[in-house]
């Protein structure tokens, strides 16, 4: 017996309930998106493969490079054996057989073509791997949505009444679920999300808003809330991180191939290096530092953030010979990094992420089928779906944890979008820079514009200001009136560091005026998503990691909730039928044109890399009998 | 060694080795029922230990009704007395202490003041979500009988779980005497 809700029945948006229509029970539908998720994440390993095909033919050569020199060095002090450049020479033959029969002049046995296969792609698959594993272990501690953790987050308070609500509902469902109740984090903000953050089961965490406490009912919070405990409990947590993990290798990758041109890539391997002495230092501490080094690899990926691009201009600005040597001398590795670039954007985006982003959706799929199963009734998660994506304002964490709320924050539906964060990074380092120029002239040197550490470093001292640090509350008070000029407001319209050291033990007070603030801000932005838009949302499903509402509520109709669906229109399908017929023929042209530059890119790089290494060679011929 | 000696050995190693996983699979759905069983068991006795708190916080406002708060106090004595009792009194005490407060809470609706005072309130959902965590726990306790009985019954091990000392378990159905308690619209 079950004490449902009071004084809450009337909803006007329900079809009227005649009764059980269910045409799928949610144990089926369960089946279903489990054996979905085995043949989506073969897919998914399929499609790394491929994506990983043009990057180790690219990556092989220079790998070689790099051993041939080493071994030339080494051969100065320490003579190598005769028998070792015979067998790098019989290498590099089944290389070159291979890589001509590939082109098409020669033919060859096929056993000669799989030593010369494997000698072509194992050493840059071998690296890949071994990055891949490395970033696994790296990161695995902190999990997935550390940049969550940063935020002002604070405890339930128990004596009041929607909080305490709120605890009951996470309690009642973990005891549903069999799983040990996640700790919550509160954020008072007016916008209505939620997330489950974290490793395991054993170890996660549920991000929700005040604003959503607000807008839902005991019934809607449930199924919301049954829906996170769900996929905690499904281990979507782990797949969540092995999706950006898979992501942060390639940017890892670029990062390495960039070093020795850019600065900003060597930073960023000096954090990772940072990071990972000091993994065993981990926790709560450790989250923010991983989120942010996972932001930075996942940014590396990035074309427009490039540091060739950057160096090539430099070039014509400062002439110095050491420089222009250097340039001259890692030639070869630009053609490399172009090459490997290329696929990387590529692959990345017609092949990749599609393939995760369809296992992330049937993910989701299966967890709103558990929560139906946790409730046994769908019509609370419907609403609550309903209610959340007619009011869609940004929630402030990393971009790599949209995929991890309930509804999608307003902004782009891709895993990773720089624009916005740029601009807002933008922002925040103009306001950030402009309270500095307040303080004494011992302030540490201010962070770049473009790093994910000055938004640490922002949290951090609001964080020492809250517990009642003096230099700190200095900061943040100037802070916020650089933020008032720079937004053109008046200083008292902003939250102050007292009301959110007031908000974190329980004053009602403070807590109404943040979500307040947090309100207008939102007013202020534009909300992508409308309540009479449902039928056609942003994010149509193609390249989303969240599945468009329509399609959810169809999934959870069929499980008996009573929810209204419009059909998409038959003039929709033809518009897009005809502009399918219409453009495919011009998108096929360009998929092909792309295949056979990054085909003439990694030619020119093997190329390239040979005259360098035999010019090399030479050198080092010279060298020896001078 | 003949051929068909091997043969027959290598079909009997593949037996034990499948009758080894089966029961190992069976212990534990039948390990996850058990404590299932023992959660429900622990959200009662919380139950236990908040009504008296309850009783307390409304006796002042509900003087009138006396004998509700009696009948509340009275079913929950009965129910931890039975506590360490058969199966079957447990059930039957505790659906009535359900029953009593089903009344309790219908009767509580009655006074608009009650829903006025925050520490009614706070224990009213207090109320709430025990009632709704031991249902919670039953759902739970029913879903993995369920997956233990259905593990017991499919092909190839329905012939074998006998044997091996496992028989499906019971679930929990609803007691009557609970009631559903209507939506009350403000």
């Amino acid at each position: 017996m079950r004490i449902a809700e009071h004084g809450m029945s009337a909803n006007t948006t329900k079809a009227p309930a005649i009764g059980p229509r269910v045409s799928e029970s949610f144990f089926d539908a369960q089946r279903r998106y489990r054996r979905a998720t085995w043949r989506l994440s073969l897919a998914s390993v399929l499609a790394a493969t491929v994506m990983g095909i043009p990057i180790a033919l690219t990556i092989t050569p220079l790998l070689y490079a790099a051993g041939l020199i080493i071994a030339e060095i080494v051969n100065i002090w320490m003579p190598l054996p005769q028998s070792f450049w015979r067998l790098s020479n019989e290498l590099a033959h089944y290389g070159l057989i291979t890589f001509g029969w590939i082109t098409g002049n020669q033919t060859a046995n096929p056993k000669v073509l799989l030593v010369g296969g494997a000698v072509l792609l194992l050493p840059g698959a071998l690296l890949s791997v071994a990055l891949w594993l490395g970033i696994n272990s790296l990161f695995r501690r902190a999990g997935v949505g550390g940049a969550l953790l940063a935020l002002n987050a604070r405890d339930p308070n128990p004596s009041e009444l929607s909080e305490l609500r709120l605890s009951d509902v996470v309690q009642e469902m973990a005891i549903a679920a069999g799983l040990p109740a996640p700790r919550i984090m509160l954020i008072d903000s007016a916008a209505s999300n939620a997330a489950a953050i974290g490793t395991s089961p054993h170890d996660a965490r549920i991000v929700i808003t005040r604003g959503m406490l607000d807008r839902l009912n005991r019934d809607e919070l449930e199924g919301a809330l049954a829906h996170l405990v769900a996929s905690i409990g499904n281990g979507d947590l782990k797949i969540a991180f092995r999706v950006a993990s898979v992501f942060e290798t390639f940017g890892l990758l670029v990062a390495l191939i960039n070093s020795p041109f850019g600065p900003r890539s060597r930073r960023t391997l000096w954090r990772i290096v940072r990071y990972g002495l000091r993994a065993k230092r981990t926790g709560d501490a450790g989250a923010p530092e991983a989120a942010a080094v996972a932001d930075l690899l996942s940014g590396g990926a990035n074309l427009d953030t490039d540091d060739i691009d950057n160096l090539f201009d430099a070039t014509y600005k400062k002439r110095s010979v050491f420089r222009s040597i250097r340039n001259f001398l890692l030639f070869p590795i630009f053609f490399t990094n172009v090459a490997i670039k290329l696929s990387l954007w590529f692959f990345s985006l017609s092949l990749l992420e599609p393939c995760m982003a369809l296992l992330w959706r049937t993910r989701v799929y299966l967890a709103d089928a558990a929560a139906v199963q946790l409730t046994r009734n769908p019509d609370g998660l419907a609403e609550a779906l309903r209610k959340l994506n007619s009011e869609r304002a940004p929630v402030p964490g990393g971009a790599w944890a949209a995929h991890l709320f309930l509804v999608n924050p307003a902004g782009s539906d891709r895993m990773n979008d720089p624009k916005e964060e740029a601009a807002g990074r933008q922002m925040l380092a103009k306001m950030w820079a402009a309270s500095q120029q307040n303080e004494g002239a011992d302030s540490p040197a201010p962070s770049r514009a473009n790093s994910p550490l000055l938004i640490q470093e922002v949290l951090a001292t609001g964080r020492a200001a809250v517990a009642g640090d003096h230099k700190a509350l200095a900061r943040m008070a100037a802070f916020r009136q650089a933020a008032a000029t720079a937004l053109g407001k008046s200083p008292d319209e902003l939250p102050t560091v007292e009301d959110m050291a007031a908000a974190q033990h329980g004053d009602k007070a403070a807590i109404q005026r943040l979500l307040r603030f947090s309100q207008k801000m939102n007013a202020n932005q534009p909300i992508k998503g409308d309540a009479n838009r449902v039928s056609r949302e942003s994010g149509t499903g193609f390249a989303g990691f969240h599945p468009s509402l329509k399609r959810r509520l169809k999934r959870l109709d069929r499980m008996g909730a009573h929810v209204k669906i419009e059909a998409t229109g038959r003039k929709t399908w033809i518009v897009i039928a005809a502009l399918a017929l219409l453009l495919g023929p011009f998108a096929l042209a360009g998929v092909a044109l792309l295949l056979l530059l990054i085909a003439i890119m990694m030619m020119s790089s093997v190329a390239f890399l040979a005259v360098w290494m035999a010019f090399i060679h030479q050198i080092f011929v010279l060298f020896l009998h001078h | 060694m003949s051929n068909s000696l091997i043969g027959i050995a290598a079909v009997a190693a593949a037996l034990l080795v499948w009758l080894v996983a089966v029961f190992n699979s069976l212990v534990v759905l039948r390990a996850r029922v058990r404590d299932a069983w023992s959660d429900i068991d622990v959200q009662l006795k919380r139950r236990h230990d908040l009504i008296p708190n309850l009783v307390a916080a409304v006796e002042g406002y509900m003087a009138h009704e006396r004998s509700t708060l009696e009948a509340v106090t009275r079913a929950r004595a009965q129910a931890v007395a039975l506590a360490n009792g058969t199966v079957a009194g447990r059930a039957r005490a505790e659906s009535a202490l359900s029953g009593a407060l089903a009344k309790f809470v219908a009767v509580a609706e009655q006074y608009p003041q009650l829903r006025a005072v925050e520490s009614v309130q706070l224990l009213q959902e207090q109320l709430t979500s025990t009632e709704n965590r031991i249902a919670f726990a039953r759902q739970f306790y029913n879903d993995e009988v369920m997956k233990f009985n259905t593990a017991q019954a499919v092909f190839p091990r329905n012939l074998v779980a006998g044997i091996l000392g496992f028989s499906p378990a019971t679930m929990f159905a609803a007691q009557d005497g609970e009631r559903e308690i209507a939506k009350v619209s403000v």
